[in-house]
């Protein structure tokens, strides 16, 4: 123990990249603004950065949502573009008037040409909402989100601070909470609201997207978004404190509001496995001096209950490989070994300097007595190549739908977890967090884990009493 | 020329429109090349005359121009009725009036781009 | 004037002349929407870029290649994943996706270095492809690598290599069009001609413009090998590099999607003399006609002819039972492109749907002139729809369904519109005559789903029948039938199987072999000489 040759954390050695598991910063900021109530971002760039991270969401929740671009082309490329920012930003106001919140988000080609959109927005601020849209509550919010720099996970942590340094305002104390849930499911909004409920806690949260599983109405009325009002982001600065539940995706914002307004802020850990929820809810319970109810005891306990069943019987030292955002796989990771598994292979997805730095991966490589990676600036093709080269031999790997291919080719079974999962169904309404997270996780790594005994015929038998 | 032909050229022509393909091709200059080249054939066969096959460029406009004879004399009976001279007359107005449709009278503005 | 203003849209005035009804009259010197045009920004276009019709679209199909990116991160991420272009090689294409991660230090300095590292990490990491494009982007366009000089560096370098350069970034064109533009005259330029194919028929075509969807390319190509026709490539579905670098060597160019390949038929011609024939693979008559037109080019009318009637026999009765129930069914037509034109009439004509718009998100004013010319009268023409004319859309012409892609099928979803992925397929393949018996089949299965009869009801206050606790599709379509017209001797639903492809891949065809035995033959005399 203490050794830390156990596990290391290193970045990939290969250049380029061979099966992402990240998109680039302006899909971040995109899935950031969908969250918004009467939001419709504008990303200014070609038309096929806003077109297929549209169906990229499309894919995931099996909805639609409605992003605008300033659809960049040749002259614009030439010449500069803030023309149609200016254009898009009056089309979009005209034709879509519930639309009051903008942002404006930009690409690795409208940072490269150097397009101000500062200088537009300004501009705009004074000009076009003054006249022609006179009495409209309209906020132009300007997203600097090169792709060239970090990954859909910074551009996300930068969109959610933007909303908030835009908005937050110090009024009257809301003796409320902001809960900066991350980039998750509609699933896991449900889980952590439910948890708050029963603390009795009323908190803010960044974003509330369970309707992006909305209904199919017989009256056709219901469309999928975010409800994330103004007035919720305004009220972030009057908060009695800020949990980030992910380090990388939010606690940009806790920070912003911590130094700005004093909100006090506690960033992570993310509230996935039985621990993490503990924490989480110790969290809560020691910023608003709520007890934590005996409810939760017995949720917590029937958790617990179920992972005992399977835990020394079928996952002790289960092999794991993960890969996805950052926080989820440390969180996964985390409960892996609580439930006796061995996560062998952690896959970061982009070269964020701040992973060295992170106590939770500090924590991992101080304890873990087996070889474990961390490979940073991570592929898919990091897992596949290992799994290949029988560098690791893996019982499962957990991980979303981009790695599908290497779970089927190499049979290996997978758990689809994370964002996106689009080749199972109904990913997005499970949480991964608090004690409901963690039994569908537990759950389906076992049924996984039964399935492929099944088909590989590897002591199928054993399942015949339980 | 009289109403009827008129009427039996506008049939015709609708006939390619809802059909074929081969009078879409994206710049003027092909247009006429392929409605002269094609219909040409279509019209020399309907006339009971032999078609220059001895290039793979004139068997592929014969194949088009065969089919189009063919459905011709397959879905309008009254195309076997016809003299050579109202064929011809039939074959030349049709003519014409694809070239007014794909390309004089057309509002494509790319059929005269310089380059593809 | 034919000419239709949406509602939403009259304060957009350059929208004014994207969109027209065909009424009566009307012919395409009086109705034919603009095209191909700037994007308007803020619109909510359904539009991509031209880098994704380079290389999403038409370089991604090719099944050993290397596709990278050359630019960050999520060109390559977003564009993978969103098709279904299968292949006889175990869909090398669909699993994997390079990109250089171009990087901050890189949009300063320079990214060719970076380009070259990983050209050479990737052929190490995957040793077994020796075949790759490289495809700019928005970001490396504006930072001016010379990616050529790149690759013609690492091909010497490494010898056995071979890389084919695309430069067509993202915002070069109004739509994805320009994109397929700039791969076809790439591909010509730089790749076709380098390769020599081994001939091993008397009658040798390319199949253009097909991308292999679900496997529409392969039920083609089976067509022409039972004729003993060999295909030397499909551009670009399921082909392999070198089989597109001998697209110089066929007697025909056969081309089906003209949006999208007509380019490079047009290059073939003026360069290599092959001649290009525009086909319909869609439709039982259009493909016969079709079907007839390759064989007589190389005189095999007879062996055409016995394919035509073995198929019309086999499926023709299927068909016409899903017409039946097919009939008067409101469609919208919105693909990308070219099946505007190749559906618009003949799915009317065989399946006695009613096409009530039709619209491409990146055609030109000549793809309009096609699917104008085809449609209806009293359809909608629309040109780069954006989403609320699309809402307005169904809104005013209440279609029984709409075959579009995924997402905008997620909008119809929630007025109760079911969709078609008509990008790529619900059940395909589409193409051929069981193809379009499975598209027959598709829709017939949206429209009568009995799903989308309980997503009317509303519990609060309709009435809902209590005797029984199931309705099938055939207890909803069948109910406007006669007895007669429900049971017609012969006529019944689909009986394919689910996968009607794959067995395709290990099919033996004896014109072909034959074919092949007596250029074996000729080949081994001309080795040696009889004596």
């Amino acid at each position: 123990m203490g050794d830390t040759k156990f596990c290391e954390l290193k970045p990939k050695d290969r250049a380029g990249v061979i099966n992402p598991i990240f998109t680039c910063q302006p899909a971040g900021a995109q899935y950031a603004s969908i969250g918004v109530k009467d939001c419709t971002a504008i990303v200014h760039g070609g038309q096929g950065c806003v077109m297929f991270v549209r169906l990229l969401f499309g894919q995931q929740f099996k909805e639609n949502f409605d992003i605008a671009s300033s659809s960049l082309h040749e002259d614009g490329a030439v010449f500069g573009a803030t023309k149609r920012v200016e254009d898009a930003v009056d089309v979009l106001l005209m034709r879509y008037p519930e639309v009051k919140v903008v942002p404006i988000i930009t690409t690795c080609s409208t940072e490269i040409i150097g397009d101000d959109i500062d200088g537009v927005v300004t501009k705009l601020n004074k000009g076009l909402l003054k006249q022609k849209y006179a009495g409209r509550e309209v906020h132009l919010i300007p997203m600097h989100t090169p792709s060239f720099t970090g990954s859909m996970i910074t551009g996300y942590d930068l969109a959610v601070k933007d909303f908030v340094e835009h908005f937050a305002k110090k009024t009257e104390p809301n003796g409320k909470l902001n809960l900066l849930t991350g980039w998750v499911n509609p699933g896991d909004v449900t889980a952590l609201k439910h948890l708050l409920a029963e603390m009795q806690v009323d908190a803010t949260v960044l974003f509330e997207i369970e309707n992006f599983d909305s209904p199919l109405m017989p009256d056709k009325s219901a469309v999928s978004h975010g409800d994330t009002t103004i007035e919720d982001l305004q009220g972030t600065a009057n908060a009695i404190g800020t949990l980030a539940l992910n380090r990388y995706e939010g606690a940009q914002a806790a920070q912003y509001l911590k130094s700005e307004f004093d909100v006090p802020a506690i960033i992570g850990p993310t509230p996935i496995g039985i621990r993490n929820t503990d924490i989480f809810l110790k969290n809560v319970s020691a910023m608003t001096g709520k007890p934590i109810p005996r409810s939760l005891v017995e949720e917590r306990g029937r958790a617990v209950d179920a992972i005992v069943d399977l835990s020394h019987m079928f996952f002790a030292d289960k092999k794991v490989a993960i890969y996805g955002n950052p926080d989820l796989v440390i969180g996964l990771a985390e409960f892996c070994l609580d439930m006796e598994m061995k996560p062998v292979l952690l896959l970061l997805g982009d070269d964020n300097p701040s992973y060295k730095n992170d106590p939770r991966i500090k924590a991992l490589q101080e304890n873990v007595d087996y070889k474990m990676e961390i490979i940073t600036n991570a592929d898919i093709m990091d897992l596949e190549s290992r799994i290949k080269n029988k560098e690791v031999e893996l019982d499962l790997i957990l991980g979303h739908s981009k790695g599908r291919w290497t779970s089927i080719d190499n049979g290996v079974p997978m758990v689809r977890v994370g964002f996106p999962t689009f080749d199972r169904a109904g990913g997005y309404r499970h949480p991964v967090v608090g004690y409901a997270g963690a039994i569908w996780l537990a759950e389906q790594m076992a049924n996984t884990i039964f399935t492929d005994m099944e088909y590989k015929r590897n002591k199928e038998w054993i399942l015949n009493v339980w | 020329m009289d109403e009827t032909m008129k009427e039996k050229i506008e049939i015709l022509a609708d006939y390619i429109m809802h059909r074929c393909l081969w009078q879409f091709h994206s710049r003027a200059w092909d247009r006429e090349r392929q409605n002269a080249q094609i219909l040409g054939v279509a019209k020399q066969l309907l006339l009971g005359e032999e078609p220059d096959l001895s290039t793979p460029e004139l068997k592929c406009y014969w194949l088009d121009g065969f089919h189009l004879a063919k459905g011709f004399r397959q879905r309008f009976d009254w195309v076997n009725q016809m003299s050579k001279e109202e064929l011809a007359t039939l074959m030349d107005g049709l003519k014409e009036r694809v070239d007014y449709l794909t390309i004089h009278g057309s509002l494509n503005k790319e059929l005269t781009v310089a380059a593809y | 004037m034919p000419y239709h203003t949406f509602k939403c849209s009259e304060c957009i005035p350059e929208r004014a002349m994207h969109a027209v009804v065909k009424g009566p009259g009307e012919d395409l010197t009086s109705c034919l929407p603009l095209g191909y045009l700037n994007t308007i920004p803020g619109t909510i276009s359904e539009r991509g870029c031209a880098f994704c019709g380079a290389k999403h679209v038409i370089g991604a199909p090719m099944k050993d290649v290397i596709h990278l990116c050359h630019g960050p991160v999520g060109c390559t991420y977003d564009t993978w994943h969103t098709k279904r272009y299968i292949s006889d090689n175990d869909n090398n294409q669909l699993k994997y996706a390079w990109a250089t991660d171009v990087k901050e230090k890189n949009v300063v300095f320079g990214a060719e270095k970076l380009l070259k590292k990983t050209i050479i990490d990737t052929f190490k990491a995957q040793p077994h492809l020796k075949r790759m494009t490289i495809y700019q982007t928005c970001a490396t366009a504006l930072i001016g690598d010379d990616m050529d000089a790149v690759a013609r560096e690492v091909m010497e370098e490494l010898g056995d290599v071979d890389i084919f350069v695309c430069n067509a970034p993202g915002f070069g064109g109004p739509s994805q069009s320009g994109g397929h533009h700039k791969i076809n005259i790439a591909w010509v330029d730089q790749k076709v001609g380098t390769k020599e194919p081994k001939i091993e028929s008397d009658y040798v075509i390319n199949y253009v413009g097909d991308y292999n969807i679900q496997g529409d390319a392969e039920i083609m190509c089976d067509y022409f090998h039972r004729m003993g026709i060999q295909v030397l490539s499909t551009f670009t579905g399921n082909s392999t590099f070198d089989e597109l670098a001998t697209m110089h060597r066929a007697h025909l160019n056969v081309l089906e999607c003209a949006r999208s390949a007509e380019y490079i038929c047009n290059e073939l011609r003026v360069r290599y003399g092959i001649p290009r024939l525009d086909i319909d693979g869609f439709g039982f008559d259009l493909l016969n006609e079709s079907l007839m037109k390759v064989a007589m080019f190389f005189g095999l009318e007879e062996k055409a002819q016995k394919i035509i009637d073995e198929e019309n026999a086999r499926w023709r009765p299927e068909l016409d039972w899903y017409a039946r129930r097919l009939k008067g069914k409101r469609i919208c037509l919105w693909p990308g492109g070219s099946k505007l034109w190749h559906w618009a009439h003949v799915i009317e004509e065989e399946m006695g749907v009613k096409v009530v718009s039709v619209y491409s998100k990146f055609g030109h004013q000549g793809d309009f002139e096609k699917g104008v010319a085809r449609c209806s009268e009293g359809a909608l023409a629309i040109d780069d729809p954006n989403e609320l004319e699309a809402l307005e859309a169904m809104e005013e012409l209440k279609p029984d369904i709409i075959l579009t892609g995924m997402r905008p099928g997620e909008v119809a979803k929630k007025i109760r519109i079911p969709y078609l992925n008509i990008h790529a397929y619900h059940n395909g393949p589409y193409k051929g005559y069981e193809g379009w018996v499975r598209l027959a089949r598709d829709l017939y299965n949206a429209i009568y789903s009995p799903m989308y009869q309980l997503a009317a009801i509303d519990i609060s206050k309709d009435e809902i029948p209590l005797e029984r606790g199931f309705r099938s599709r055939r207890m909803i379509s069948d109910v406007t039938l006669s007895p007669e017209e429900a049971n017609v001797e012969g006529e019944h639903p689909y009986t394919g199987e689910y996968d009607n492809v794959t067995r395709l891949r290990t099919k033996v065809y004896p014109e072909l072999e034959a074919q092949r035995a007596k250029h074996q033959e000729a080949a081994e005399e001309v080795l040696v000489p009889a004596k």
